[in-house]
């Protein structure tokens, strides 16, 4: 049962004020908790060119393609702790640079465009050269994308030319080609993660359009938008009514369900946004569905930022020290990638417990119904830890937890004051040096009327003490009114000491000085008083 | 008629014989509360007419006799009562005419009930004042000390002693001594066993040079303590060797002894040694040994409880009661003592770590206002609404108070600052006042300047929490009229405002804003700030008042009263002129009326018409307090009673007006008017019966008089039979409290031998497997989802064995 009698108070100055709360580093959220768990390191750095696009393969073991300068290199996601170039990597097969890597559906097959014009098509588990070269384009591909869903045999490229082309692959034959199917280049490209038949492009004619090859030929075109800025990236979020569009430092989210209707812009990059991606956030419960699906998006401007598209908010921002170009996001959700216009790609890698490496083995075992208790040493009356058990035990979420009185702390003036040694409490808080309490001492010594005793009692350096006091604070405008009326008392009191000695009058000249300035800074309020009243009266009008 | 407030520290506590209960004189009742919970069981009462002084509880000795609980309870009405307490029941009654101050029944222990002894006469030693002595004559002596036999309910002839006014007698435990304090002297008596015969009775005399105020006896050795003004403790050794012990033998042997040294003890008293402790910076009120005489406990105004180890003179404390203390008691329980506050708080406090574990709170005392105050006197402000009273403390608190229920319900602390009950009064809470629904209040605290330094005014905006009269504060503005001090304080009803009038000739509106959220983030501007301010002629600003509506705010300026709109701070009419400040005002109800009372020279009470702007009525009368019913054109006043002779001075009489009628719809004559007040409240809705017998007058008074104490009444039923029976229902149930060995290392567990031999039910295979797959406790059964493949399993299996 808790003690009823009344705490001890510290003393307060009254017009103490508290100083404004400094801003604390805010809490972690979870979505920021869930970011910093990645391990960050550079994948590879050597590049020296742009590395233009990341692309995480869609099955396991997640391996990544990222496109720089003429190659496209392999990293093997399965690699511990971090991701590894696989042996044939680098996929050498183009003669100018690579662009726009795309894994099959399956994850078996790579499809690459190239400044060449040429779109190549690659095994992912061997080296070796080209399965299928596609002829068609005159001008760089920058766009190269294989169907999302359960189409292994189509593609779509769309180059500089302006030309957009749905291929069949086996037969190396355009089954459908748009030529001029944009104004200008074709930099941007999505496949509809719900149909394979249907895809996005944008281009820098700042038109985002949206293509289904289903359909009789002239009528593929099923609706078109203009973003308003070149278009860098298109991405149809998961549900493929959302489309995200990335140019210019906006990033747009169109419903195209509704015939491309403008739902959200998020302004938060200050440069170009190059790339988009979509990603994961596991929360620390292991739930079945994969976490919360983000977009996230990088920029000129060196951040990564995670934007939830189902509460429209910005929920955590990165920076890296060069550009990003591009990004890339592991579907088993442990690591991202990001590619930097000077050849390095960042990456992260998310830190795996031991423990749940351990519940992976526990699982097994408890399918059997049996689980094995871990062996614990027994602790005995000859063991040193014997008379410490329980010391250090936590509380449990259910338990309730009854919080210990916090301590008052007490200063060296408040023990004095708990004594009744008045003076003493007084000279230790001039001492001190802060205002504040010094004024609370002397409020509490007001309250048991023994102020003007103690000043009356202090000796010839604690005098000293006090006049310096309030030489520095009797104009501080929060005090003024109790210290000048104090400074005059003392000085009343105390003047034949002051007299005689030589130091104290020091301090008093001090004090004089303070006051002569103080009532010359009064006087120049005056005037701007009397300056500001007449205005403030026609304004008034 | 519901009284309430009643002062449980007018006498000692006294502990029950098994510690569970305490006996606490409240008024011409007797409390009993558990000590266990600190609520109020029962109440002995229709016995005593007058104040209850002492109460003495008859111990009992066969464990057989535990649930008797008898005592005897004296009072100033002259009788002694001796009572069943624990049915609570009033078995005898014996009349001493004479006002009885004190009673100890020195041989009680002797002959505890349920000893097979054949009882023998009770005698009691009482206190009493002889009233035919006037109190004038200087040398008179008023007080005097008598025996009565309480088995055959008459006098033993003689006085044992007279002293100048009666004084509290104090005995030793084992009922050998009788003890009283008799200015510079410890006068001690040895009482004895059987032949109570004045003559036969010895007394000894211990002198010292300060008045003494306080004494104990050691419950075993022969040593006596006593406290004096100056704050000593004298502990006299073996007094009485000399005259105590009887045959002239000895007497002469102790004669040697005198001319050897005798530490201490003066003018040749008849004690070995003498020693004298002193910590107490003031008057020691209560000195008690402690059961086993190891220890002392002192106490004193300073409200520290000082525990003097006796062989060595070391020495513990308990600080911090925040009152001073008066009162010490130990209970049979050793772990359990309870010590009174002067404050109308009993602290019951766990033994040798001295924690308080219940606190039994009456309500708060007044406390008299330094000189220089100039307000009303009124401490009090009431929620209404919650039947709830709010009492300014002398340590810095408001303290809530139901009226219905007769218990605190919380403190709220207004000055951080350590009370320490031996200062004269330099911070005090001058003002309270609570809004209508009680979630607002305000406070104004006053620190008086030393010298003309450093004094401070402070005004308080306190939101209620979640719960009743549990507040937190809101805003404080420092110096809210400069300097001048605060007249008062009101809330605008139904609005989140508040009007501060000051003696400095201006009066202030303050309003609560919300402030702005700013983004989700935590920062919130809100508190209270001035919305504006007005004043009239320079003149002093007296009282404030807000229409029932809230739409119109009257101020008096010193001698005539002001009306304003609150919202756009605009004068809307000046009525009335009085000769002397107005001390008070009061709209009534939702009428046009308006009530002011003036104190000075020319006292008045003045009923002013709002619609025609003049002075309807008035009569001069010296008011106290005034309050007005919320939803009839009544309103009530309390009135001292013409204080030309004096004595009278005390008296007042509570009138009730009908507004449109100067002739009083009725009248009550009470005591300690001084400082009281009145408030009109709504009938708690517990009251079933009430609202039954009327229903659209539910509205009672309340009357608190100068002491605190006060009485809710129908002032519309005259039979005023407001029932007391309703109330009884939140008597709190005693809980089992733990004794002895249990106390210290709990229930010992029941051993049964024969559990151990019981196997434990295992899963035994039968027939019918799934009655054994779901047997068992269901913290130790496995997973409903595990369990499904065995279960399945067995039904597989059964198949074959039917098949065959």
């Amino acid at each position: 049962m808790a003690d009823e009698s009344k705490p001890f108070f510290p003393v307060e100055s009254a017009h103490h004020v508290k100083p404004p709360p400094l801003r604390r580093a805010q809490s972690l959220t979870p979505e920021s908790r869930f970011w910093r768990s990645f391990r960050h390191s550079e994948l590879a750095s050597g590049l020296i060119l742009p590395v233009t696009s990341l692309e995480f393969s869609p099955v396991a073991p997640y391996h990544v393609a990222a496109a720089c300068s003429a190659a496209v290199h392999l990293f093997d996601g399965a690699a511990s702790p971090s991701l590894a170039p696989l042996p044939h990597s680098p996929l050498s097969g183009f003669s100018d640079v690579a662009y726009s890597p795309s894994f099959r559906c399956d994850g078996a097959l790579l499809a690459a465009g190239g400044e060449s014009g040429l779109v190549q098509v690659f095994r992912v588990d061997k080296a070796g050269p080209p399965l299928r070269r596609l002829r068609a384009h005159a001008r760089p591909v920058r766009v190269v994308r294989y169907p999302r869903v359960a189409d292994k045999i189509h593609l779509f490229s769309g180059g500089d030319d302006a030309l957009l082309a749905y291929w069949d692959v086996p037969s190396e034959a355009q089954v459908v080609s748009f030529p001029g199917a944009h104004r200008d280049y074709i930099r941007a490209g999505s496949a509809s993660p719900t149909s394979p038949e249907v895809f996005a492009t944008g281009s820098y004619d700042h038109t985002v359009k949206l293509w289904d090859v289903r359909v009789p030929p002239g009528s593929n075109l099923l609706l078109g938008f203009s973003h308003g800025d070149p278009v860098e990236s298109v991405l149809f979020l998961p549900s493929g009514g959302l489309l995200a569009t990335a140019g210019g430092n906006v990033v747009k989210i169109w419903d195209i369900i509704s015939g491309g209707k403008l739902t959200h812009t998020i302004e938060s990059h200050n440069k170009t946004v190059t790339a988009l991606c979509l990603g994961r956030i596991k929360n620390e419960s292991p739930s079945d569905d994969g976490g919360e699906p983000r977009l996230l998006s990088v920029s000129i401007d060196g951040y990564m930022k995670s934007f939830d598209f189902a509460t429209f908010k910005i929920t955590h921002s990165m920076r890296y020290p060069a550009q990003l170009l591009s990004v890339g996001f592991s579907p088993s959700g442990n690591a991202r990638v990001v590619g930097t216009s000077d050849g390095v790609i960042y990456m992260g890698m998310k830190k795996t417990k031991k423990q749940e490496e351990a519940n992976g083995t526990n699982a097994a075992s408890e399918l059997d119904g049996f689980i094995p208790e871990p062996e614990k040493q027994v602790l005995r009356p000859t063991n040193y830890r014997y008379f410490h058990r329980g010391k250090s035990e936590k509380p449990q979420d259910t338990d309730y937890v009854i919080p210990r009185a916090a301590k008052v702390k007490l200063a060296e003036h408040d023990k004095l004051l708990k004594k009744f040694w008045h003076k003493e409490a007084l000279v230790v808080a001039l001492s001190k040096k802060s205002a504040s309490s010094v004024v609370a001492v002397m409020e509490e010594l007001v309250a048991r009327k023994k102020l003007l005793k103690c000043v009356a009692n202090l000796d010839v350096d604690e005098l000293r003490l006090l006049l310096r006091f309030l030489h520095k604070n009797a104009t501080s405008p929060r005090h003024a009114r109790f210290l000048m009326s104090l400074t005059k008392k003392v000085l009343e009191m105390r003047a034949d000491d002051i007299q005689s000695n030589n130091n104290l009058r020091i301090y008093v000249r001090n004090l004089k000085r303070m006051i002569a300035e103080e009532i010359q800074i009064q006087r120049s309020l005056q005037e701007i008083q009397g300056m500001i009243s007449p205005l403030l009266v026609i304004a008034g009008r | 008629m519901i009284p309430g407030g009643q002062s449980l520290v007018s006498s000692p506590p006294v502990f029950s014989h098994d510690g569970k209960k305490l006996l606490v004189c409240t008024g011409c009742t007797v409390s009993i509360f558990s000590t266990s919970t600190g609520m109020k069981i029962t109440e002995l009462e229709g016995g005593h007419t007058d104040r209850v002084t002492s109460v003495v509880v008859v111990p009992v000795a066969a464990p057989s006799s535990k649930f008797i609980s008898y005592c005897w309870t004296s009072s100033i009405d002259g009788t002694i009562c001796y009572w069943d307490f624990s049915v609570p029941e009033l078995i005898k009654k014996v009349k001493v005419q004479l006002p009885i101050h004190s009673m100890v029944i020195p041989n009680i222990s002797c002959t505890p009930i349920g000893s097979s002894e054949k009882t023998s006469n009770h005698y009691a030693f009482i206190s009493v004042e002889d009233p035919t002595i006037s109190a004038d004559e200087n040398k008179a002596f008023r007080g005097q000390i008598q025996i009565y036999n309480l088995t055959k309910s008459r006098r033993v002839r003689g006085l044992l002693a007279e002293t100048r006014k009666p004084e509290l007698l104090s005995v030793s435990k084992n009922g050998e001594f009788l003890g009283i304090t008799n200015k510079r002297k410890l006068d001690i008596w040895k009482i004895p066993s059987n032949d109570f015969r004045i003559e036969e009775i010895k007394k000894i005399k211990l002198h010292h040079t300060k008045k003494l105020t306080a004494l104990a006896f050691h419950p075993k050795l022969r040593m006596v303590a006593g406290g004096d003004v100056t704050g000593r403790i004298l502990m006299w050794i073996g007094f009485g060797r000399r005259k105590f012990s009887g045959d002239s033998q000895a007497t002469n042997k102790k004669k040697n002894l005198t001319d050897e040294e005798k530490p201490g003890v003066r003018n040749n008293d008849d004690a070995d040694s003498c020693s004298t402790w002193h910590w107490h910076p003031s008057e020691i009120k209560f000195l008690s040994f402690s059961s086993d005489g190891a220890y002392l406990y002192s106490g004193g105004k300073e409200g520290v409880i000082v525990v003097w180890q006796i062989d060595t003179g070391k020495k513990k404390f308990k600080p911090r009661l925040g009152s001073p203390l008066l009162y010490f008691t130990e209970s049979p329980d050793p772990s359990l003592s309870c010590v009174t506050c002067a404050d109308n708080h009993i602290h019951l406090l766990k033994m040798p770590t001295m924690e308080i574990t219940k606190s039994i709170a009456g309500i708060k005392l007044p406390f008299s206002y330094p000189v220089g105050h100039k307000g009303l006197c009124t401490q009090v402000a009431y929620d209404e609404t919650a039947g709830l009273i709010a009492v300014l403390t002398e340590d810095y608190c408001v303290q809530f108070f139901s009226l219905f229920d007769n218990h605190e319900v919380s403190q709220v602390q207004v000055c951080k600052r350590n009370f320490q009950p031996v200062d004269d009064v330099t911070l005090y809470v001058a003002l309270v006042s609570v809004s209508l629904d009680g979630s607002l209040m305000g406070t104004v605290d006053v620190k008086i300047p030393e010298d003309g330094l450093g004094g401070l005014v402070s005004l308080k905006f306190w939101m209620r929490g979640s719960r009743i009269a549990e507040y937190s504060l809101s805003t404080v503005i420092y110096e809210p009229h400069s300097d001048a001090e605060i007249s008062s304080l009101a809330f605008r009803p139904g609005h989140c405002m508040a009007v501060t009038s000051s003696f400095g000739g201006d009066f202030k509106i303050w309003i609560h804003n919300l402030g702005i959220k700013l983004n989700d983030q935590l920062h919130q501007k809100t508190g209270w700030r001035c919305q504006s301010v007005g004043s009239y002629k320079g003149r002093p600003m007296t009282a404030a008042a807000f229409s029932a509506d809230g739409s119109v705010l009257a101020i008096a300026a010193e001698s005539v009263v002001t009306l304003w709109d609150p919202d756009s701070n605009v004068l809307v009419a000046v009525i009335g002129d009085t000769h002397s400040p107005i001390t008070s005002l009061s709209f009534i109800g939702n009428s046009e009326y308006l009530v002011s009372l003036t104190g000075g020279s020319t006292p008045q009470l003045a009923v002013l018409t709002t619609s025609k702007l003049r002075l309807s009525w008035s009569y001069k009368l010296v008011a106290e307090a005034l309050s007005s019913s919320r939803d009839t054109s009544q309103f009530s006043v309390l009135v001292l009673l013409n204080s030309q002779c004096g004595i009278e001075k005390e008296n007042g009489v509570i009138l009730l007006f009908d507004v449109e009628d100067p002739v009083p719809v009725a009248t009550w004559m009470v005591k300690k008017a001084k400082g009281g007040s009145l408030a009109f409240v709504p009938a708690n809705p517990s009251f079933d019966e009430i609202k039954a017998m009327d229903g659209e007058k539910p509205s009672l008074l309340v009357y608190v008089n100068g002491d605190h104490e006060y009485i809710i009444f129908d002032p519309h039923n005259m039979d005023n039979r407001i029932g007391k029976s309703s109330r009884t229902s939140q008597i709190a149930l005693e809980e089992a409290g733990m004794f002895g060995y249990a106390s210290i290392y709990g229930d010992l567990s029941n051993l049964n031998p024969k559990q151990d031999q019981v196997p434990e039910i295992t899963f035994a295979p039968s027939e019918r497997p799934w009655e054994t797959i779901f047997n068992g406790s269901s913290h130790a059964l496995p997973p409903l989802t595990k369990l499904c493949s065995t279960f399945l399993a067995s039904l597989i299996e059964k198949k074959p064995s039917m098949n065959e």
